[in-house]
């Protein structure tokens, strides 16, 4: 177990991380959630130790591990750009923790060979064992990264954007790969990353970070279909969020009143999820139980499986909506054409003035 | 059918003219030029001069094997070239000794870019005032009645004034490391800036002591450094002879030095000799060091 107690790190006097306290669990995939410059890699760096905390603590298993350097915590670290040695062979690299560690290091020849050999194939890098970095690929330097610090067999393996410089198909190859790997050692990952369907993806738990706090911790399917705050809700660049006030049980935003749900006095931020909401041509009424706010149409994405329609509401702003085409067949509509967004109201989120989370829809179905 | 076609249109082409198709090698042509006339002839007339033969007062084209002999005959020029090969090693040795922590400074501790080419420039600031007059600003430091033996009389370390310090092989190597020193520093300072940091942050996370990452991570990305600087070195020394005479009074002599008095007495069969030697000793010094890096592929 990993247990952050009110860390805090200031930069030349602005704080990149304040009072962060996060517990993390063993044999756990988490994944942590931020805009550039919310803090994420300053965290990282922090539990990592390779950073020094201006105030909180660090606790592994229960011992304080805050003064301990880099070296001496039982922590992997896979950083952004790889950091492969480039004057070492691909089995040299993962060998290195082993041969060199200050801390019981492995003497033995054929021991080192032998485990350096079953985490390449773990890895899937069978037979590249004598390749220079340079002459490998970059999906296949991250598994050389991922390697080097796995051998090690540290509780903790902190990961730094792991994704980031991979292309899309690789990607997606990578993230089964990460999840894979995990299971097959039973360490606990911790993932940190820009990419909210990333984070949603992978982790078994996720951490969103704002402005280097903490604003939710949660299972993935918790965290996208009940956001705490609206700031949640933001990042996860799902919902369109309406912000105005309640006027008892209506909504204003702009010149349109929407209608609220049931005990949501105080509203001041009104989410609708982009696949909650359909568009009907024309301006017209809501259906039954659904509030309706006129747009025009702007544009379409053509996504595959889905189309993501882009439409702007009277008083500016954008409004998204999905269609998923396995539901519904795409429309075409031309520019600036009026139309209607409608949705039902049991599904809308609404957040008071503090920007937290006063009415939500019920758990997604299956969730626990 | 599209493969015929292509055929007949490949055939219409009409083929460039050899010159059209190759001109953009008379790019070479003036640095050709130059290389062939001032380097490549030069060398070959020294290699031919060599086997002259050398009388007292002429030199003539018939071909002897006379000065040859006469070099490793002889127990001052044989000797020159031992001297001079063992001056060059020590100087190459305490350059590195010197040079590497002053880089190892500049290049990982420093962290701010602008003070390490600050601190870089400064290595150059001797290089402001012309080569003699830092040559023989040795002298007054050096001599019997010179700033060092002045100092350590004064404190009453010494009681006699150490002699040995002007006009001696020590008085030569002291002032060509003084010279040649920085560059030795440059290269390897511009290698290790040039390590990316997260590498060494890696090496630590993996559990290395800072000892072991100098070792195996360091020290390894920073040889073709030490290389280019070791060339640089080399190539000075080895060719010098200004140092030598001024700090030794003309008792240190160097092939260089041989060199200069033969010429001035118009022997020269015998000073290409010496050159030949020299350009020898230079090509399997610089092959040995390019074989301890792969530069290729290392910058």
């Amino acid at each position: 177990m990993l247990e952050l107690l009110g860390l805090t790190k200031l930069y030349d006097g602005t704080p990149a991380i304040q009072d962060v306290s996060l517990t993390v669990r063993d044999d756990e995939y988490l994944t942590l959630l931020g805009p550039s410059g919310s803090g994420k890699t300053t965290l990282l760096r922090l539990i990592a130790g390779l950073e020094r905390p201006d105030a909180g603590r660090v606790r592994m298993n229960g011992t304080d591990v805050t003064a301990l350097p880099a070296h001496r915590r039982s922590l992997g670290f896979v950083q952004q750009n790889y950091a492969l040695f480039p004057h070492m062979s691909v089995a040299d690299n993962v060998a290195f923790g082993l041969r060199y560690r200050e801390v019981d290091p492995v003497t033995d020849d054929a021991e080192v060979a032998r485990r350096v050999a079953s985490m390449l194939e773990l890895v899937g890098l069978t037979g590249l064992d004598g390749r220079m970095t340079g002459q490998i690929s970059g999906g296949q330097k991250q598994r050389v990264s991922l390697a080097r610090t796995l051998v090690t067999e540290p509780r903790f393996c902190l990961l730094d954007e792991p994704l980031g410089a991979l292309d899309a198909n690789l990607r997606e190859r990578m993230t089964v790969e990460l999840r894979r790997i995990r299971e097959a050692l039973g360490v606990t990952f911790i993932h940190v990353t820009g990419n909210e369907a990333e984070a949603l993806a992978m982790g078994d738990r996720m951490v969103v970070l704002d402005e280097g706090r903490v604003i939710m911790v949660d299972e993935p399917d918790v965290v996208f279909g009940r956001p705490e705050t609206v700031r949640v809700a933001k990042f996860l660049n799902a919902y369109n969020v309406f912000s105005g006030n309640a006027q008892g049980d209506k909504f204003g935003v702009g010149a349109h009143e929407l209608p609220l749900p049931p005990g949501t006095q105080g509203a001041a931020h009104y989410a609708v999820r982009f696949d909650t909401a359909s568009i009907a041509r024309g301006h017209g009424t809501a259906p039954a139980g659904h509030a309706a706010l006129p747009a025009k149409f702007i544009t379409s994405e053509f996504m595959g499986a889905k189309v993501i329609y882009f439409l702007e509401k009277d008083t500016g702003g954008v409004v998204e909506v999905e269609r998923h085409l396995s539901r519904a067949d795409p429309v075409d509509y031309t520019k600036d054409e009026p139309v209607t967004v409608h949705w039902d109201l049991a599904d809308v989120t609404v957040f008071d003035t503090d920007g937290r989370r006063i009415y939500s829809p019920e758990a997604l179905a299956g969730a626990a | 059918m599209d493969v015929t076609a292509g055929g007949v249109e490949a055939q219409q082409v009409p083929r460039q003219s050899f010159l059209r198709r190759n001109h953009h090698y008379f790019l070479l042509l003036p640095g050709a030029l130059w290389m062939v006339f001032f380097l490549i002839v030069p060398l070959a007339m020294m290699v031919y001069v060599s086997f002259w033969t050398q009388t007292t007062f002429a030199i003539t084209p018939d071909l002897t094997l006379r000065s040859w002999q006469t070099f490793f005959a002889s127990e001052t020029y044989f000797g020159a070239l031992i001297r001079t090969l063992r001056l060059w090693l020590t100087v190459l040795v305490i350059t590195f000794l010197i040079g590497y922590p002053t880089a190892l400074f500049i290049g990982q501790f420093v962290k701010n870019k602008t003070t390490q080419t600050i601190l870089l420039v400064a290595c150059v600031i001797p290089f402001w005032t012309s080569f003699l007059i830092r040559v023989l600003a040795w002298r007054p430091m050096l001599g019997r009645e010179g700033a060092i033996n002045i100092v350590l009389q004064d404190l009453g370390i010494i009681s006699q004034p150490i002699d040995a310090l002007l006009f001696t092989e020590l008085s030569v190597i002291i002032g060509m490391v003084q010279i040649y020193v920085v560059f030795m520093v440059g290269p390897i300072a511009f290698m290790l800036a040039r390590i990316d940091g997260s590498l060494i942050e890696a090496a630590r996370d993996l559990g290395a002591s800072s000892l072991t990452i100098f070792r195996k991570i360091i020290f390894p990305l920073s040889l073709p450094g030490v290389v280019v600087g070791a060339i640089f070195v080399s190539v000075m020394v080895l060719g010098e002879f200004a140092t030598a005479s001024a700090l030794s009074g003309r008792k240190v002599n160097l092939l260089g030095n041989i060199i200069v008095t033969q010429v001035g007495s118009l022997k020269w069969a015998f000073a290409a000799v010496i050159g030949v030697i020299l350009t020898v000793v230079m090509a399997v010094a610089i092959t040995v060091l390019l074989r301890i890096v792969n530069l290729r592929r290392e910058l």
